[in-house]
């Protein structure tokens, strides 16, 4: 093989078996466009080609709340009343680590459009953000760009970002993880969008902004790893403009809801390549498409350009010919462009001409069905316990362990974060980022959505398994202790180089985790999306999983609080014993009994939605002094005279909640019903710690101090990495 | 029935929670649109809502002042109409110069988000009458150009005509005075930065807001 052969393999990222596979479906060598159709189409990004073979598996997940499971850019789930959820969760992994602000701020556009595309008005996003340690090289840059490319975009958009996590760790010095999930609702009478092109004779139009060089080649440098020249990869990052995407939100509903569209899907990944191939290949059509009609930023393009420009804010729609005048003027209105650019077909071919010469002629179903699907090496899953430290917190002494956590990176106030986030645009937020748990409120019922993301890294390093159940279990019981139940999952699977089988195991087994999880908490799994090689240097990161979750809560209203809000009220703790997690160390004994969880997580839903709690939280790592600390940060302090040790109040268990009452026998009548009605009075124990009340935490002769103390610690973690906030 | 114009700008985005309220409060609404001159007489009252109107382009407010709807709302007010502001509705109406001074971007250059205390400095007898001066209020804050500027004689000059309206008892963004909201000198004309319309139930988080229109 020739040398220029070999480096248009390597420029168009496609091996050499691949290249044969092309061979063979074509019955000839690729020709022009053709290697960046194919380069495009079939990257891991677009085509899924680690992964398809065990994604299927959350069909297992779907029940008839469903509306529409595969094929869409997002499931709907209907929560009955007409009100109906999409939603979905996406990386942004690779373009935010090598520039941040556009990176995270494209990410959350692109996730925007994955839903209003279908017709459903974003109504939240929630973020999942996993940094390297805050020393790490330009790590401090990198955590500002990427939380003011977040704010930038979504307080522009009107979209509020009611919720989400950060976490730290060293596996992410060099490689950040950006994911974004997006909300959108369809109120009683919104119409739900598909995306497959029908209609012979049909328009294709193109609609928002204009086409510019800007991300070509994106999705194909997704799907690689990194190396020293990452920098030179900038150009590959899209630009995004909030503006645009705001007023392509608002015509695309418009045209949506008056029934003037066939079809629509967003231009996200690969651009009008993608769009316009998997919209003819899910309607079994073909398209004739002019692309020299394509609005264009710069005219110097060329066709492969054209094709693969990750342009931000693009959408493409098929209509009938009858409604493109209605469309345009709908679109004029908002300032944007709808062009025709093509027709719909009844052969099944995409068709793509440059003035009057055809560039080619494809069966869309080759590059869309006919991905390859690689069965990469993995293990069944043994369940490998390692011994992974999971508090970072060097002190055993229990004042110094809680006032160096309450600092850390792990546990210190988000807020500085958050605050540069606008919680309450859309005017539905009764709990945004500043509550454990984001509530919004259905303007049609009145009740409560609750938004969660989950997966804690700390977990997936011991037990890939453990961590990925946990990675719904946990954010479930979150919304439980609220009085919420978890209705739907989506997930975003960030993992390294799955070409080597530890990691492709560790995949395998967190799909099968989250299937099960999903399975028993009667929660489907309705969306999602895989980043694979988030690989530097042959460095991977910790394999994570993240979750998003939506639940409904009859109403929005007393909901228990975060916080202690009263003196004198009885505060108890409730442990599922199922799994005990050592203080520094991991010694696990048993499995989790997943139907025992579900029936702690019900146990902890009919609490949370009694009225009996004046407050609720679900103990994370850090143990339970560090749990009581965090619910004294309003002020109101707490005593406990209990004869515990330091290590009863700093060991970690995996599911404890603190319930707090001022009913204690009601309380108790009622949690010893429930735990018999679930069958899991042997599973759970139960303390009652003390009372809330006074200015300080007190905790046996261990601790006592004040709360105003702990207050500035916690508050003061981040804040030197967001000046001025 | 009261009958309330609320106008929109592309890039607006709190029109629609807007609207609710005034909904809520049991009068009729209807969006202005930008490109549109309107008939001033068929309002009672107009809201410009906040938002990002025109991508903040320029300068936040710059290009929508200069838009034809501007231009029916600015003889809606110089006949004594009343109008609201509200975040970036207040910037619009500071660079219509229908009222005095500038905001600009926030001391610490970030956006903020937060719940803001605000202490009412004059009353206001068309735009939420029943607070007293020297009252406390609640409302939500979310913007990146919130901190109000005047030059020292036309900062003095709204001293003594008593057209500061509201002060954040804590001056998150470097306000001059921690001015939240101004009005004109006819006083007909009242804007400020915080969001009423997000705290108008108490499942918001506070009710404060219910009372400004």
């Amino acid at each position: 093989m020739s040398l220029d052969f070999q480096q248009k393999l390597k420029h168009y990222r496609i091996s050499e078996s691949e290249y044969q596979k092309i061979c063979e479906l074509l019955g000839r060598e690729p020709r022009s466009v053709e290697w960046a159709l194919f380069s495009a189409l079939w990257s891991e990004h677009c085509s899924y080609k680690s992964s398809r073979a065990h994604l299927k598996k959350f069909a297992q997940t779907i029940n008839p709340t469903v509306l529409n499971a595969a094929g869409e850019n997002a499931g709907v789930v209907d929560l009955g009343f007409g009100e109906r959820i999409a939603f979905k969760m996406e990386s942004h992994n690779h373009p935010s680590f090598i520039e941040p602000y556009q990176g995270a701020a494209t990410g959350v556009g692109g996730i925007l459009r994955d839903i209003f595309t279908m017709g459903a008005r974003p109504v939240a996003i929630a973020d999942y953000l996993c940094f390297g340690e805050t020393e790490a090289a330009r790590m401090p840059a990198l955590m500002d760009g990427v939380v003011r490319g977040i704010s930038g975009y979504g307080n522009c958009v009107g979209v509020p970002t009611v919720t989400g996590q950060t976490n730290f760790d060293s596996s992410y010095n060099q490689n950040i993880l950006v994911n974004a999930m997006a909300v959108g609702l369809f109120r009683p009478n919104d119409r739900i969008a598909l995306s497959s092109a029908k209609g012979v004779g049909n328009l294709v139009v193109y609609v928002g902004a204009k086409t510019g060089k800007d991300g070509v080649h994106g999705a194909a440098m997704a799907s690689e790893s990194f190396d020293e020249n990452s920098e030179a990869k900038k150009p590959n990052v899209q630009i995004g403009d909030p503006y645009f995407e705001k007023l392509l939100i608002e015509s695309c509903l418009q045209v949506i809801q008056e029934g003037l569209v066939v079809s629509i899907q967003d231009m996200g990944a690969a651009g009008l390549t993608s769009s316009s191939f998997e919209m003819a290949s899910k309607g079994q059509v073909g398209l004739d498409l002019h692309l020299d009609q394509v609005p264009l930023r710069d005219s110097s393009m060329t066709p492969e350009e054209i094709l693969l420009s990750e342009s931000q804010e693009r959408m493409l729609l098929i209509c009938e010919p009858s409604k493109l005048e209605k469309i345009k003027a709908h679109f004029s209105r908002w300032g944007l462009d709808a062009s025709p650019i093509g027709t719909v077909q009844s052969e099944r071919r995409v068709r793509l001409y440059w003035k009057t010469e055809l560039l080619t002629e494809l069966d869309p179903d080759l590059l869309v069905e006919n991905a390859p699907i690689y069965q990469r090496e993995f293990k069944a899953w043994s369940f490998p316990r390692k011994k992974e430290k999971i508090q970072k917190v060097k002190s055993k002494n229990l004042p110094n362990h809680l006032m160096e956590a309450l600092e850390s990176s792990d546990h210190a106030s988000r807020k500085p974060i958050y605050r540069q986030y606008d919680q309450r645009v859309g005017a539905m937020t009764a709990q945004g980022s500043d509550h454990d748990l984001a509530i919004l409120r259905l303007p049609d019922s009145g009740r409560g959505l609750a938004v969660a993301v989950g997966c804690r890294p700390s977990l997936m390093k011991v037990d890939a398994y453990l961590g990925a159940l946990d990675a719904v279990i946990y954010p479930s019981l979150q919304m439980a202790v609220k009085g919420a139940k978890a209705c739907a999952v989506t997930d975003c699977l960030n993992f390294g180089n799955p070409e080597k089988p530890e990691i492709m195991s560790e995949f395998v087994a967190s799909v099968e985790a989250i299937t099960e999880a999903s399975k028993i908490l009667h929660a489907p799994v309705i969306s999602g999306n895989v980043s694979f090689y988030n690989e530097t240097k042959g460095v991977n990161i910790t394999s994570t999983p993240a979750t998003g979750l939506i639940g409904i809560r009859q109403d929005v209203e007393r909901i228990p609080s975060d916080l202690f809000e009263n003196e004198g009220d009885s505060v108890f703790c409730l442990s599922f014993q199922a799994v005990q997690v050592g203080l520094s160390e991991r010694e696990f004994s048993g499995q989790l009994n997943l139907e025992k969880v579900a029936g702690f997580q019900k146990v902890l839903m009919s609490l949370g939605s009694s009225g009996l709690l004046k407050a609720s939280q679900m103990v994370g790592f850090g143990g339970l002094g560090l749990a009581l600390a965090k619910m004294s940060l309003k002020g109101v302090g707490f005593e406990s005279d209990l004869s515990w040790s330091e290590d009863d109040w700093s060991e970690d268990q995996l599911y404890r909640a603190l319930l707090v009452t001022d009913r204690v026998q009601d309380f108790e009548l009622l949690l010893e019903r429930e735990l018999q009605a679930a069958g899991i009075e042997e599973d759970c124990e139960f303390h009652e710690l003390g009372l809330t009340g006074g200015s300080q935490l007190k905790l046996g002769s261990w601790v006592q101090i004040s709360v105003e103390h702990l207050k500035s610690q916690h508050q003061n973690g981040l804040k030197n990495y967001f000046e001025g906030v | 029935m009261t009958k309330v114009g609320v106008l929109r700008f592309p890039g607006t985005n709190c029109d629609r929670d807007v609207f609710s309220w005034v909904e809520a409060r049991g009068f009729e609404a209807e969006y202005l649109w930008h490109l549109d001159l309107f008939e001033e007489k068929k309002y009672d009252l107009l809201v410009v809502p906040g938002g990002f109107s025109y991508g903040d382009y320029l300068r936040s407010g710059a290009l929508a002042a200069l838009s034809p709807a501007m231009k029916s709302l600015r003889r809606f007010a110089s006949a004594g109409g009343p109008v609201l502001g509200i975040c970036n509705g207040f910037q619009i109406l500071c660079e219509s110069h229908l009222l005095p001074g500038a905001l600009v971007k926030n001391e610490g250059r970030r956006f903020v988000d937060d719940w803001s205390e605000l202490e009412v400095v004059n009353e206001n007898s068309k735009f939420g009458a029943q607070f007293k001066k020297g009252q406390h209020l609640k409302l939500p804050i979310a913007h990146g150009d919130g901190r109000f500027y005047a030059p020292a004689d036309e900062l003095k000059k709204i001293y003594d005509q008593n057209q500061v309206w509201l002060r954040y008892v804590n001056n998150h963004n470097g306000s001059l005075g921690g001015i939240a909201g101004i009005m004109n000198e006819k006083k007909n004309v009242a804007a400020l930065m915080p969001h009423p319309e997000r705290a108008i139930y108490p499942w918001m988080g506070g009710q404060d807001g219910w009372g400004f229109l």
